[in-house]
This record gives C-alpha cells, structure tokens and sequence, in this order.
C-alpha cells in the first residue's frame, strides 16, 4: 500500500482502510484493493458514462446508492461495495435491462462473452418480474462490415463515447427519449460504408450483443462456459 | 443578418453547441418542422456532427421533427393530471377532432398529442393549445377551447 503523502486520501471500503490517490473513482480504489464491482457501461478507456448503474455502492451520509465508476474518492468516506441494500439494487437493475432484452440469448452470437450476462449469473438475477415492453428493431446489415441489432441494445452509451473519444469520429449519436431512445446515425439512417469505416472500435466496445461483425453464425468462438454459481 | 449566415457565423465563432437549442427553436418557428434536410443544414452550418443535431432535436417534443398542423394540442399524460381524470380529457379531444394522438387532422388544423409534465400540476387535468395552458379542464369546456383556435 502507498505510504500517506500528499494527495493520498484514505477511506474505508467493506471495514478495511484504503489508500488512494486524488482524483480516483470509486471503483479504481475498489479494484486496486481487490474488490470486484461490476460494470456495464464503465470502460477503463472511455471517459466515465454513467448510464447503468450497475456499479452502485452504498456511501456512508449520502442520500441515494452512488455509481462508483464516476463518484470520486474524499477524505473519510465509508464505503459499502457488497451490502444487501446494494446487491439488491444491482439485481433488481440488471432485472430490469433483462426485462426490455429478447430472450434469444441461446441462439445469440454473442453467447457466454456477453457482459449482461456475465452480470446476472453473477448477481443471481432472477427472471424479470416486470413484465414490460421490449424495444424491437429490425436488424440492420446495410454495412458489409457492421451488422447492428438494436433491440438487444442496452443503451450504455459505450459505442457513442468510443467512437468519438477513440475512433474521433463522431457517427454515432443518442437521439429520441425515455423508452425510445436509440443510438443512431446522422438522422436516424442505417449504418452503411458512406458514414463509418469500419474501425471495429464500436464493436469491441458493446457488452451485448447488439453491435457485431458481420460473419458467418458460429464461425467464432463464444467464449467459455459459463459457470452458475450456488 | 438571415437566418443562414447568422448560422454560419455561429457555427464560425464555434459556439454551435452552445446556441444548438436557440437555433433549433428559431429553425423550427421558420421552417414549421426540423425535416432530416433541415438538420443536416443546420449542422452543416453550426459545425456539429448531425447525430447529435439529430439527438437534440427528436429529445425535446416542442422541437417537432414532422410536419404538424396549424394548431397543436397537447394532453399532459403524467400522474397528476392522470389522477385528475385526464383520459376522460383525452378521449373528449380525441373524439371532438376525430384523430388520435399523434395524429394531424386531415385538413391541417389541429395535430393532437401526449406531453409529460407541462408545469400546470395545480391546475390538473391540463393542456396546451399552441403556447396556452388551458388547466382545470372538464369535458364540457373542450369544443368552446377547440372553437378557439381555427
């Protein structure tokens, strides 16, 4: 651990001191100290979105559960990364993006390397107990390169901070809101060779599987075997 | 100065962002809707990627980005109004103009919608014609308020 100097701004996370420096989030210091937060729309490399709250932690003063991945580290803060209160929070949040995501996980391409559902095998999420509406778009594949099937979006908001902040280039935008929202391009038109170049970046950044290359179903690997705990 | 050039200038200057919402209003005024072409002129001009032109224009609903009629009615649909009885409201409007929300009468007067929250919860159930708040309303008031408005 660093030794205290200036700048070092000690807190306390689940009972056990820790050290970090000025500027940190949350969940940098949790890493650091070998806690496992989980995210969906944090990404090491993008600057901090926000969006899915999947992250949520339990400060000790504060009013609401705060999401760790964009809350910075003060002096003196209580941290609580696995309470009741904050896996029930997390469960019934992933239970909810699962409740407006189409059940056709089996057969999904994605398959065991997609992070929702990395998220709720960890979490133990249950079947939604929402029932609601589920956003359906048809499958966009204009692109020879991109194939976007938006109704498996989570709306994290990953692949519009990636395109612009590390590709630079600014094709995809959030449009409409609440239940409508959607990531779009230009004026809502398909994703086609004329606007984005192919850089993957959107791609490898999507933790489902909404954004993907086009290639033969089953022509890559889908990642081990998922292992259900309990 | 017209509209266009004070755009470019904007645009110039590098203030597209800041002046985005203040431009789209004025645009919506001349234009009457923020039709696709529309926005990508404008983002043209101002120097903003046209998604996120796009984006702030199809958030906010006073920003239509259809055509709409002469005159626009809109039925808060948000939890107060909803416990002051305004479906009762909204089938009276509905049935009165022969359209359903989200539709334009075919000869152009009214186009009737569904709002969240217009700022009117005191005077609930509540509606705006055009610019006006019309609050407090009960089915029988809904023709002379329509009459108003040709």
């Amino acid at each position: 651990m660093a030794k205290p100097g200036k700048g070092t701004i000690t807190v306390t996370i689940n009972g056990s001191a820790a050290m970090g420096s000025e500027g940190m989030t949350l969940l940098e210091l949790a890493r650091q100290s070998g806690i496992e937060i989980p995210t969906l729309c944090h990404h090491e490399e993008l600057s901090a979105i926000g969006s899915c709250r999947i992250c949520v932690v339990e400060v000790e003063g504060a009013r609401t559960l705060v999401a760790s991945c964009h809350t910075p580290i003060a002096p003196g803060m209580v941290i609580q990364t696995h309470s009741e209160k904050v896996l029930a929070a997390r469960r019934m949040i992933t239970e909810l993006l699962l409740a407006s995501h189409p059940d056709s996980c089996l057969v999904c391409d994605k398959a065991n390397r997609c992070q929702l559902r990395h998220v709720a095998t960890d979490l133990e999420a249950a079947q939604p107990q929402v029932r609601g509406r589920k956003r359906c778009y048809p499958i966009e594949d204009v692109s020879p390169y991109i194939k976007r099937d938006l109704s498996k979006c989570v709306l994290c908001r990953r692949c519009v901070a990636a395109c612009r902040e590390m590709a630079g280039q600014n094709v995809l935008h959030m449009a409409y809101r609440g239940f409508n929202s959607k990531v779009v391009v230009d004026t809502d038109r398909p994703l086609d060779k004329e606007v984005c170049r192919d850089c993957d970046i959107c791609v490898n950044v999507c933790p489902t599987g909404a954004l993907s290359l086009v290639e033969e179903s089953g022509s890559k690997k889908k990642g081990k075997p998922l292992f259900i705990k309990g | 100065m017209n509209m266009t050039a004070k755009i470019r200038e904007i645009g110039k200057q590098g203030r597209g962002r800041e002046e985005l919402l203040a431009v789209l209003r004025e645009a919506r005024e001349s234009y009457g809707c923020l039709t696709p072409e529309v926005i990508v002129e404008l983002a043209a001009g101002l120097d903003l990627p046209v998604g996120e032109v796009y984006g702030v224009a199809t958030f906010y609903s006073f920003l239509s980005t259809r055509p709409k009629g002469r005159n626009n009615i809109r039925i808060c649909k948000s939890i107060p109004c909803f416990l002051k009885d305004s479906q009762i409201i909204i089938d009276t409007v509905a049935e009165a103009i022969d359209i359903q929300p989200g539709e334009t009468t075919a000869d152009n007067r009214f186009s009737f919608e569904l709002t969240n929250c217009i700022g009117a919860c005191d005077k609930a159930p509540a509606m705006m014609v055009n610019h006006r708040v019309y609050g407090g309303l009960t089915p029988a008031e809904i023709a002379r308020i329509l009459a108003e408005h040709k």
